[in-house]
């Protein structure tokens, strides 16, 4: 039956309200922060701060099982915790810890999920991506990072490369070859790193959104056999479709911090046009403004109902269909983001350029989020989206 | 389960059967038969259709219908849309004789429902005028006072289905000059004295009318001056059926597209092997899901008694962008063949256009939300 509403009984209306307090204490409502754009370590502080409490409540693992850290909640609570984190402006947890949690809970043996799983459910240990190399972008099955065993030990050597604040991070997950006559998907794993192992070293990209990636270069580097996650030369399928292919954390898909964030910045151009008068009347009454953003609002509507629908095609145990979909989510994701970017410096206008200081409109936050927006790359591109929306969801030829 | 995006059984059943029955019996070759017809639409697909229940399925089960919500509804104007039926059910049932369920005395209700839904009399809506417009600005045609009733004087264009209706329901103004009060509502014989209408050529070959209204009588549809609330809502309600006819067209358009894209062989290999061509199949499928997701969206508010004017504005405003662009996106995978009269493709294209406008076109849907979107809040807020 078609419904929108996720908390139709007292029960969850009382968690909805609990969590909305926790983030009143906790967190001022709008503050951003940004850890894909952001290298401020007091900024990086209070983030990490407001993480650690969160996972002190074991909100971080809410819908985890009991057995290792989590509380066991049914996943509807996940999604009415996302939505109230998304609508109050609280930062997305650091880097990708949730969908290597993820992976872990699905694919780790219990000795792997009770090493890691708590550090990632307290926030005391962020996690880093080691999937993307020089060679190897939206073509990752392409990648040559290799890894060979020896004794009780994986062997890694290669390079990744725009690691999303893998500097802040104290382990990361890899893939690398492990099997050196396949080619494409087949023979790649993946492995748990620890960041501090001799022969790896790190050097800094900066983004031109004032966040760092970074560049890994492994050298010999000798992890443990517990380290591979998964079977030997499965990940593709096994771990890197299930981080690509669904929505992360466990159980079912929930609103995606980072991807609501056009919400917020809709509502935030919104209010500027309504406070801000120019030309002796309000932008709000421009009837070109009115047209941008009432198409920026159908289209930020839609999207947070592609978050609704995926819920509630995951709920239902749904599988082929929904994988189109989600493909279809992503690629419209990343279209919609930079348009959005580009209509509020349109919005503002020249003075948008100013990024600080008593001339700055807004403190420069529509500028920020502009150069922001040219990293909607990130997870693949939208082009990439598109052509496996093309190809597995309406079968056109590859 | 609270989070949910499925129809219910029955609401699937529904959807299942008239996807069954549009395919078997109206498929768009009918729609191709009637454009331009003198008989307006199929007399006997109608008559199935009320029969099968579907005429009544929102009146009042005391005026032989049988109070079903607009989820129910929905599925049957997605088939319609799919293949593109040359039937009024938008226009008869979910214009006209939800306006009669809306306001009428119970005498107009007892003489024109129980017949609507049994397929016997249209009753269609007679608003525009020769601004274009769908707000209250856009009613200016006036009625005055005349011994019992009143008497009307001006032009209504696009009116549909003039020939076969048995009443138009007409806005006119009764006080003001161009705001919401002042707007009333008037049931008015087409063929009776002081009307006259003339069919207008269009681009879907639709059966739309210039109506001339010369002191013709009109009997009141509910309170004087104060209609347009209850007229907007009902125009609002039916944007979103109209929205999801495009749903259901997109859905066909699409079929048809990547169906040409396989098949079509260019530089020796079927041309959707071409990102270009790829790209533009992705377009169609990106407006008709958001097209869906918005009308399911505004169904659900209507249905759940919540307001749900914006939410209608936000579902019309993307189909009628979705409607251009999705036929703009198929004609440039197809190209030559596309551009031919007998190839499918251009009944979706020029019925599109109508849809387009029908209703309130982007433009008109998208100042209706500006108006009304202080911020963007979860959809059950």
């Amino acid at each position: 039956m078609v419904d929108f509403c996720p908390d139709d009984t007292p029960e969850l209306q009382a968690w909805r309200r609990e969590v909305r307090g926790f983030l009143d204490e906790n967190w001022p409502r709008g503050k951003v922060f940004d850890y894909d754009y952001d290298e401020d370590e007091s900024r990086w502080a209070e983030a990490t701060e407001f993480w650690r409490k969160v996972g002190q409540k074991g909100w971080v693992a809410l819908t985890w099982s009991k057995d290792y850290y989590g509380l066991g909640r049914p996943p509807i609570e996940k999604w009415i915790l996302q939505e109230e984190f998304c609508f109050h402006g609280a930062p997305c947890y650091p880097v990708i810890g949730l969908a290597v949690a993820n992976a872990i809970l699905r694919l780790g043996t219990p000795e792997q999920r009770l090493k890691h799983l708590k550090g990632i459910a307290e926030a005391t240990t962020w996690w880093g991506e080691g999937y993307t190399e020089p060679g190897a972008g939206s073509d990752l099955a392409s990648l040559t990072t290799r890894a060979h065993r020896d004794g009780d030990h994986w062997v890694i050597n290669g390079q990744k490369t725009l690691g999303t604040a893998a500097h802040h991070c104290k382990w990361m997950v890899v893939l690398a070859r492990t099997d050196p006559q396949s080619v494409k998907h087949n023979g790649i794993s993946m492995f748990m790193v620890p960041l501090d192992t001799p022969g790896i070293q790190m050097l800094p990209l900066h983004n031109m959104a004032d966040g760092q990636q970074n560049q890994t270069f492994f050298e010999n580097v000798r992890v443990p056999a517990d380290c591979l996650l998964g079977d030997e030369g499965q990940a593709w399928n096994q771990v890197w479709f299930g981080l690509g292919g669904e929505k992360l954390d466990s159980a079912l898909p929930t609103p995606d911090l980072h991807e609501w964030r056009v919400i917020r910045m809709l509502n935030e151009v919104i209010r500027y046009c309504r406070e801000t008068r120019r030309g002796g009347a309000p932008i709000a009454d421009d009837p070109i403004v009115r047209h941008k953003l009432g198409e920026l609002v159908v289209g930020v509507e839609a999207l947070k109902l592609m978050s609704y629908e995926a819920y509630a095609v995951a709920a239902k145990g749904a599988g082929g269909r929904g994988a189109a979909r989600t493909y279809l989510h992503q690629g419209y994701y990343k279209e919609l983001w930079p348009h959005l970017a580009q209509t509020y410096m349109e919005i503002v206008g020249p003075l948008a350029q100013i990024q600080g200081g008593r001339w700055a409109r807004l403190q420069g936050e529509a500028e920020r989020y502009f150069r922001a927006s040219f990293g909607n790359h990130a997870g693949g591109t939208s082009q990439l989206k598109r052509m496996v929306l093309a190809t597995r969801g309406l079968g056109l030829p590859r | 389960m609270a989070i949910d995006l499925n129809f219910n059984d029955e609401q699937q059943l529904i959807e299942n059967t008239a996807r069954e029955f549009f395919a078997k019996r109206s498929p768009p070759e009918l729609a191709r038969k009637y454009e331009n017809s003198e008989e307006e639409f199929p007399r006997d697909l109608w008559r199935e259709m009320a029969d099968l229940g579907w005429l009544g399925m929102n009146f009042p089960a005391e005026y032989d219908g049988l109070d079903c919500t607009f989820l129910d509804v929905f599925g049957i104007y997605v088939e319609m849309g799919r293949t593109l039926a040359p039937v009024p059910l938008l226009d008869a049932v979910a214009l006209g004789g939800a306006l009669v369920a809306r306001l009428g005395t119970d005498a107009q209700k007892r003489a024109l429902l129980p017949r609507i839904a049994a397929g016997d009399a249209l009753v269609t809506l007679a608003f525009m005028e020769a601004d274009g417009l769908y707000g209250a600005e856009g009613v200016t045609l006036p009625a005055k006072k005349a011994g019992d009733g009143y008497s009307l004087s001006g032009v209504k264009l696009l009116v549909p289905y003039v020939k076969s209706a048995e009443r138009l329901v007409v806005a006119a103004r009764t006080g003001g000059t161009s705001g919401e009060a002042g707007v009333s509502l008037f049931l008015v014989d087409p063929n009776g004295a002081g009307v006259s209408a003339e069919r207008t050529k269009n681009m879907g070959g639709y059966p739309l009318y210039a109506v001339t209204f010369d002191g013709a009588p009109g009997e009141l549809l509910g309170p004087a001056d104060e209609a347009w609330e209850a007229l907007n809502d009902v125009m609002l309600q039916a944007a979103v059926l109209q929205s999801a006819m495009v749903v259901g067209a997109g859905e066909r358009v699409l079929d048809i597209s990547t169906g040409y894209a396989k098949e079509r062989v260019q530089f020796g290999q079927p041309i959707g092997k071409h990102q270009a061509v790829q790209y533009l199949c992705t377009d169609i499928a990106i407006e008709g899901q958001l097209t869906r997701l918005l009308a399911l969206q505004a169904a659900w508010k209507i249905d759940a008694g919540r307001p749900f004017q914006r939410e209608a504005s936000l579902a019309k405003a993307q189909a009628s962008k979705a409607a251009a662009a999705m036929t703009f996106a198929a004609h440039e995978v197809h190209a030559g063949i596309g551009f031919m009269i007998d190839y499918d493709l251009q009944l979706y294209t020029l019925r599109g256009k109508h849809w387009e406008y029908n209703l309130g076109d982007q433009r008109h849907h998208l100042e209706l939300v500006a108006r009304q979107t202080e911020e963007v809040v979860p959809a059950w807020a």
